[in-house]
């Protein structure tokens, strides 16, 4: 029997191991019906393990998960033909066109009345339906992976890291689907290590780093009550930068090969900074100083950067 | 089971095979192409006639109608080496696998038998050969044969022992005929194996079975149209082979039930197999390695290109081993010998091996992820 809910997905206590890897760690959540939640974290937090078991294609080691009011471990059959999937990863087969591909997922949900112009114009690939799936780009594919998770009409749609290895121009494409889907009033649980995804898309942000939820909220709530410091980043090569503004008191990290993010509580210390800078002979590209983001409460929770591995490796997750 | 998710799968699995040009060469032209060679090379051995060079260091009237009667028994063509030249430096020159000398005094030798009636006059004709070339030991015989028959004729009596052939077929068979069954048996099981090794393994690596995990589509679903599809595909690939044997080699082959029981039964078997390896051998590359261990030594020694009983004894052991060879032995019971208890057995055989394998690799092949 289905269980009337207001939440369209509750995870209790869910652990997943694998063998001695602990992925998933006593972590509890829940997702209210039309909200996109975003799971945010970098690559093997344990994202992907947690919306597998959600999804049912995983089982967990121990907890309990509930999707629209179903224990996904003992009704799968049910929970299926409700849900649609963008995996991570999506691939679909090679030689089959755009529009064979979302007819074919049809046909596998039974859906005879699919509306495959509509979800082939949702995700602005009118052009593109007589290309077979191999000669589609990278986000081209991503976007026929999300016509694809579309075709029963979801009342829940998990997107797996919908942009990732996407070019900017195409992971702003993909923002503009997902945007289409909220404004639907879906209910869209995301997984990203892109902040500004989740800052753009989420009603509800839940920041996971080695299988445990560290902080959990609206975007707004998650910087407020996180990151009220300022953000200075230098733009430098010059290893001296960071030697000089920590030996000023300031605890610098190296945000990439070339920028250096600080954390200030008054607008002064950006000149104290500069000066200390100036003083030690050192110098900089550029700089930027703003208010602090969803990647600088990441930061400053995990003293951890959300940046993609440039290597393009991933742990299992 | 949900047939219009088999029909789905059918469907994009036919359309992926027919606009992948290779896959359709590999699968529908290659057999063809074997056939073609293969039954262009053992095309008419049995009337065969070959090229002969003979050198006649006698050059008497005698030696040459030895020659002559050597050309008239219809089996070679005969070609004069002049006697000044090295014979064996001639044949290595002009590559020659065989070169007959008729040697000096052969007249003397024959007027000696023919007219003296000397019992112990005899001529002895040299056959320089290259033993490495193939073929040469088929034209010795011929030679001797031919060889044999003048010296019977020249006795000016009948032979006293004759041999009188009874085939225990109904009909004369080529090699082709022989052929045609066992590369049909062999392209159905290549398919199968990889067609399943694709399917479980590239598919899965590629991420294509993980969203398929999160449809309603069910694993009996799943294998039953991979099946279904590979069954189709190998009926199609059987009648191209068939056409073609039939239109280029006017083959003479029966056409039965059995060929249809044979094929399905291939299939069953080698995709089975093809589902075992695939949940052993995760990585797409491993599994296919696996395949062509398998595979290989089945296609040579099972019977495919040649009889089994041509083998050492060990090796005909070794093959009775060998699913294929139970493949090929009843297509060719059914299709040459029209031996149907014959077919029966053999198709018992394979129909256990087939419900072992694929019983096993039905149970073992999952869509879930927590399997791998």
């Amino acid at each position: 029997m289905t269980k009337e809910t207001e939440y369209a997905i509750e995870v209790e206590r869910l652990t997943k191991r694998y063998g001695e890897l602990l992925a998933v760690n006593d972590i509890s959540f829940t997702v209210r019906k039309g909200e996109v939640f975003a799971f945010l974290g970098p690559n093997g937090a344990g994202k992907t393990t947690t919306v597998e078991v959600i999804e049912t294609i995983r089982t967990p080691t121990a907890g309990k998960v509930s999707l629209l009011g179903m224990d996904v471990t003992k009704r799968k059959r049910d929970i299926v033909p409700r849900i649609g999937v963008l995996p991570q990863g999506f691939s679909s087969f090679d030689r089959i066109t755009v529009r064979e591909t979302i007819q074919y997922y049809s046909r596998l949900f039974s859906c005879r009345n699919s509306d495959v112009d509509g979800l082939i114009e949702l995700v602005n690939l009118k052009d593109k339906t007589k290309e077979q799936y191999k000669d589609l780009s990278g986000g081209l594919k991503q976007r026929l992976g999300i016509a694809i998770a579309l075709v029963n009409d979801p009342e829940v749609v998990f997107l797996d890291e919908p942009t990732t290895g996407l070019d900017p121009r195409a992971r702003r494409e993909v923002w503009q689907v997902l945007l289409g889907l909220k404004n639907k009033g879906k209910t869209v649980f995301l997984t990203t290590h892109y902040m500004e995804e989740a800052e753009l898309l989420a009603d509800t942000v839940a920041i996971i780093s080695r299988g445990k939820i560290i902080a959990m909220g609206s975007p707004v709530e998650l910087i407020e009550s996180n990151a009220n410091d300022l953000v200075l980043t230098l733009i430098s090569v010059d290893e001296k930068v960071f030697q000089v503004v920590r030996k000023i008191g300031f605890e610098p990290v190296h945000d990439n090969h070339r920028n250096i993010k600080v954390r200030l509580e008054h607008t002064d210390d950006v000149q104290k900074i500069l000066n200390a800078i100036k003083e030690g002979g050192a110098s900089f590209l550029g700089l930027d100083v703003r208010r602090p983001n969803l990647e600088e409460v990441f930061l400053k929770l995990t003293g951890e950067t959300l940046h993609e591995d440039p290597t393009g490796e991933r742990g299992m997750e | 089971m949900n047939l219009h998710v088999v029909g789905a799968n059918i469907v994009v699995s036919i359309k992926s095979f027919y606009r992948d040009k290779t896959v359709v060469f590999f699968r529908i032209a290659f057999p063809v192409i074997l056939i073609l060679v293969f039954g262009t090379i053992f095309m008419e051995r049995d009337n065969e006639i070959f090229d002969l060079d003979v050198q006649d260091l006698d050059q008497t009237n005698s030696s040459a109608e030895i020659a002559k009667a050597i050309g008239l028994s219809g089996r070679f063509k005969i070609t004069q080496v002049a006697p000044a030249v090295n014979a064996a430096q001639y044949a290595k020159d002009n590559k020659r696998n065989l070169v007959l000398i008729i040697p000096k005094g052969c007249e003397d030798s024959l007027m000696h038998r023919m007219g003296l009636d000397d019992p112990n006059a005899f001529v002895s004709l040299t056959a320089i050969h290259d033993p490495s070339s193939f073929g040469v030991t088929t034209k010795m015989q011929v030679l001797n044969m031919v060889l044999a028959g003048m010296n019977q004729k020249m006795s000016g009596k009948p032979p006293f022992i004759k041999l009188a052939e009874t085939s225990i077929l109904s009909k004369k068979y080529r090699f082709i005929e022989f052929f045609v069954p066992g590369i049909i048996a062999m392209a159905v099981m290549t398919a199968s194996l990889f067609g399943a090794v694709n399917v479980n393994a590239e598919l899965r690596q590629k991420g294509v079975i993980r969203k398929l995990s999160t449809t309603p589509i069910t694993r009996t679903d799943w294998i039953l149209s991979n099946v279904l599809y590979q069954f189709i595909l190998a009926v199609m690939s059987t009648i191209v082979m068939l056409l073609v044997s039939y239109g280029v080699f006017k083959v003479s082959l029966e056409i039965n039930a059995w060929l249809l029981v044979f094929v399905a039964l291939d299939v069953f078997a080698f995709v089975g197999l093809g589902m075992i390896l695939t949940r052993f051998a995760k990585e797409a590359e491993s599994a296919a390695a696996a395949a062509d261990a398998l595979m290989f030594p089945m296609m040579f020694l099972s019977g495919t290109f040649f009889p089994v009983e041509m083998m050492p004894e060990f090796l005909q052991k070794f093959a009775k081993i060998l699913p294929l060879y139970y493949v090929n032995e009843g297509l060719r019971a059914s299709m040459v010998s029209v031996d149907n208890m014959a077919a029966l057995r053999d198709a018992a055989v394979i129909g256990i091996f087939a419900a072992v394998v694929f019983v096993l690799g039905m149970t073992i092949t999952t869509l879930s992820e927590e399997a791998t």
